[in-house]
């Protein structure tokens, strides 16, 4: 490259690191280039803050008399559902001084770029219980940081089988595994609560998943049944206990949380993270499909539980969607075996990895229309 | 360059560039001073550790030696500074200051501007907190990518990719004769931290009594990483049940390096093939490996391979791995015109 042209290339480059740096000394500045985008987690961790600025925002407008002229509800054409919130959003955060800047329907207003009835807006429960929009596609969050629990470890074995296996050898051994092929991809930062044979609390897992600001949690486990001929698999997400035996079962799993009541008290207000929620029984049903259609290639008589919901503290505290997976049963003897044969471990941690996978591709959906999950969600919360 | 002549600094100012990585952070200033660090900021636990390591705050290898008395904090683990943890952010903070005092004069009145790179990843997430971190005692500072950094230093400033393998990231950039864009960057999580988990996890697996923590596992990396032909045996020894023994591990350490290999070849080949077809080919024929990834043997004629069948292919490693960034950083410092330091 001839000289003169190196020199003014590297002018434009030094004036362009400048411009650059005066968009980050002053953040309101207008960028020069276009716009990076907010980090998602930024708005993961600011939405319902944002969506109780917008309540507050909208009853000010409504109980104003002349605004309140021009609420008269207008049709909400299923194709717009999902745009008005985003749009509200965008507006709050533009307008400069009061309310949001909203634009009504109907012929009163001309020019309005989008239509949607105000009312409707008031309603916080439209949408959080909307069974066909998952709030994560409307605001399209990302995915960074994968945290794998193996379950157990140290003091504490786990279920044991009746050839002397331990669940967190087991668990432990399926984790690193999961970790390796996950990361194979390069787009994930997958971390393990604990690497070794070591006992970590309950409240240190959630510590350390909330600490790294995990966005997928996934505790991994295997059942121990009485009816030692069974062999189970089933994937949990937080919620009250079904049946009496899921709530022994997360008797089991909690015991020794170390967590303090009043600590608990504080965290069970955030079962109303509907986020939460919503994502983590998606990903529970496509992980409990993944891994029974696998499992049912070794052991036909495997029973397919499906996704449950369970009161595991582990799953309550972690702030990221989370699931925990009771792989399969040590105490039936072959499954013991099997569990011993690295072989085995390692289809399973593929069929976690599928199930995994395909939560995260259909993330990419930005509507998820009448599919199971949404069944099932739906279906669960009536 | 007329803008050149106005950049002749001043006495008292010191210009510095900076690397902050995930494992080691450089500084290289206009004064020739160089130095580097382990990205390790530790401060003592309690009183009495504050005693027994005698210092209010400890950073690189000495932090490592006394972590056991320390909070230890390695700010730019993974490539970013983790959101809302005031801790990280001070630590980054000490980080700079401390660089700077190792090629600082004792004239502690010297003006500081100061260039520093920084993870792709932190780039798009910390600039904010990184000014507002180094503002106290650095007289202007301007935030770029460690890869742009590098680019500029080697001047490859126009179809050219780089690629810096560090502990942390991999992070790709294409230079088009201006400041790369988000579009121009990428970066993928499996670098030199992930070959150290995947030599672990198979020594593990092949030599179970043998005894070797994650330190030693990186020092192997370093003494003999390698990906392609086996050129020799790689032998090391590791304690048995306190005696120390003589391994094979040369297949383990050829498995664990080639596991970042799928992911670089991919992005690399993505973000060629986006970039103006016209140019495809002489982006492919200027491709240059950077950070300590790079020093792994045989790992420019394996990319050159790979990526050679989509077109002829020429990597080149850069040839000073460590400062490359810092260099870079510098260079920038240097050539910044005058009214942008005082404008910015």
């Amino acid at each position: 490259m001839p000289n003169s042209d190196k020199t003014s290339i590297k002018d434009s480059i030094l004036q362009r690191v400048y411009e650059d740096n005066l968009a980050i000394s002053d953040p309101y500045t207008k960028k020069s280039h276009p716009a990076r985008s907010p980090s998602n987690r930024v708005i993961f961790h600011v939405l319902p803050v944002l969506l109780i600025t917008v309540l507050f925002a909208l009853i000010h407008f409504i109980s104003d008399p002349i605004s309140r002229r021009l609420t008269d509800p207008v049709a909400f054409s299923a194709k717009d559902s999902i745009y008005p919130w985003a749009k509200i959003i965008r507006d709050q955060q533009s307008a400069p001084t009061g309310g949001p800047l909203i634009s009504y329907g109907g012929d009163s207003i001309p020019g309005s770029e989008i239509s949607f009835d105000a009312q409707r807006l008031l309603n916080y429960d439209f949408l959080l219980n909307q069974n066909h929009v998952r709030v994560s596609s409307i605001f399209g969050l990302d995915i960074q940081t994968i945290v794998i629990d193996p379950g157990h470890g140290g003091k504490d074995p786990g279920a044991l089988g009746s050839q002397g296996t331990r669940e967190k050898d087991i668990v432990l051994d399926i984790a690193l595994r999961l970790r390796d092929q996950l990361m194979e991809s390069g787009r994930y930062r997958v971390l393990l609560t604990r690497e070794t044979d070591t006992f970590i609390s309950l409240s240190d897992r959630v510590k350390f998943s909330n600490f790294n600001k995990a966005d997928l949690f996934i505790s991994l486990h295997i059942n121990a049944l009485e009816q030692k001929e069974f062999n189970v698999t089933e994937t949990f997400y937080f919620g009250p206990p079904s049946d009496e035996y899921t709530l022994r079962l997360a008797e089991q799993e909690n015991s020794g949380s170390e967590i303090l009541a009043r600590d608990f008290k504080n965290m069970i207000k955030r079962i109303g993270d509907v986020l939460k929620e919503q994502e983590s029984a998606t990903l529970a049903s496509s992980i409990q499909r993944s891994l029974f259609s696998n499992m049912e290639k070794y052991d036909r008589e495997i029973a397919d539980n499906g996704t449950k919901i369970a009161p595991f503290v582990v799953l309550l505290g972690v702030d990221a969607p989370s699931v925990l997976v009771e792989i399969s049963c040590i105490t039936k003897s072959e499954e013991e075996e099997n569990l011993n044969n690295p072989v085995y471990r390692e289809k399973i941690t593929s069929s976690l990895k599928g199930g995994i996978k395909g939560y995260l591709i259909k993330r990419q959906t930005q509507v998820v229309k009448g599919d199971d999950d949404g069944e099932k969600f739906l279906n669960k919360k009536s | 360059m007329a803008k050149n002549s106005s950049t002749k600094k001043a006495d008292e100012k010191l210009l510095v560039g900076i690397d902050l990585g995930t494992s080691r952070s450089t500084i290289s200033a206009d004064n020739n001073k160089k130095k580097w660090v382990e990205s390790y900021v530790g401060w003592p636990r309690d009183f009495i550790s504050r005693k027994v390591v005698g210092k209010p705050i400890l950073f690189g290898e000495e932090a490592v030696k006394h972590r056991l008395s320390l909070d230890m904090y390695r700010p730019l683990k993974n490539g970013v500074i983790k959101e809302g943890t005031a801790r990280d952010e001070e630590a980054v903070k000490e980080l700079i200051r401390h660089l700077i005092s190792l090629v600082q004069s004792s004239k502690s009145d010297t003006k500081i501007r100061a260039v520093v790179g920084v993870p792709a990843e932190s780039f798009k997430m910390n600039k904010i907190a990184l000014k507002k971190a180094v503002a106290e005692f650095a007289e202007a500072l301007f935030v770029v990518s460690e890869p742009f950094a590098v680019a500029y230093g080697v001047g490859a400033l126009d179809n050219t990719m780089v690629i810096d393998i560090g502990a942390g990231t991999v992070d790709f950039c294409i230079m088009h004769g201006t400041v790369p864009t988000e579009e121009d960057q990428r970066t993928v999580l499996t670098a030199g931290d992930y070959i150290d988990q995947q030599l672990f996890t198979f020594l593990k697996e092949r030599y179970p009594q043998a005894d070797f923590n994650l330190n030693m596992i990186r020092r192997f990396k370093e003494e003999h990483s390698f990906v392609g032909k086996i050129e020799k045996n790689v032998e090391v020894e590791i304690p048995v049940e306190g005696k120390s023994t003589v391994h094979n591990i040369t297949d383990e350490v050829k498995r664990a390096c080639e596991s970042i290999l799928p992911a670089i070849v991919e992005s690399t080949l993505e973000l060629i093939a986006k970039f103006d077809p016209e140019y495809q080919d002489t982006i492919r024929e200027n491709i240059i490996l950077a950070g300590g990834g790079s020093q792994i043997n045989g790992l420019a004629e394996y990319l050159e391979e790979a990526i050679g069948e989509y077109g002829p292919t020429k990597v080149r490693v850069v040839e000073d791995p460590l400062y490359g960034g810092a260099d870079g950083a510098l260079q920038l410092a240097i050539e910044m015109p005058e009214e942008y330091w005082t404008e910015s």
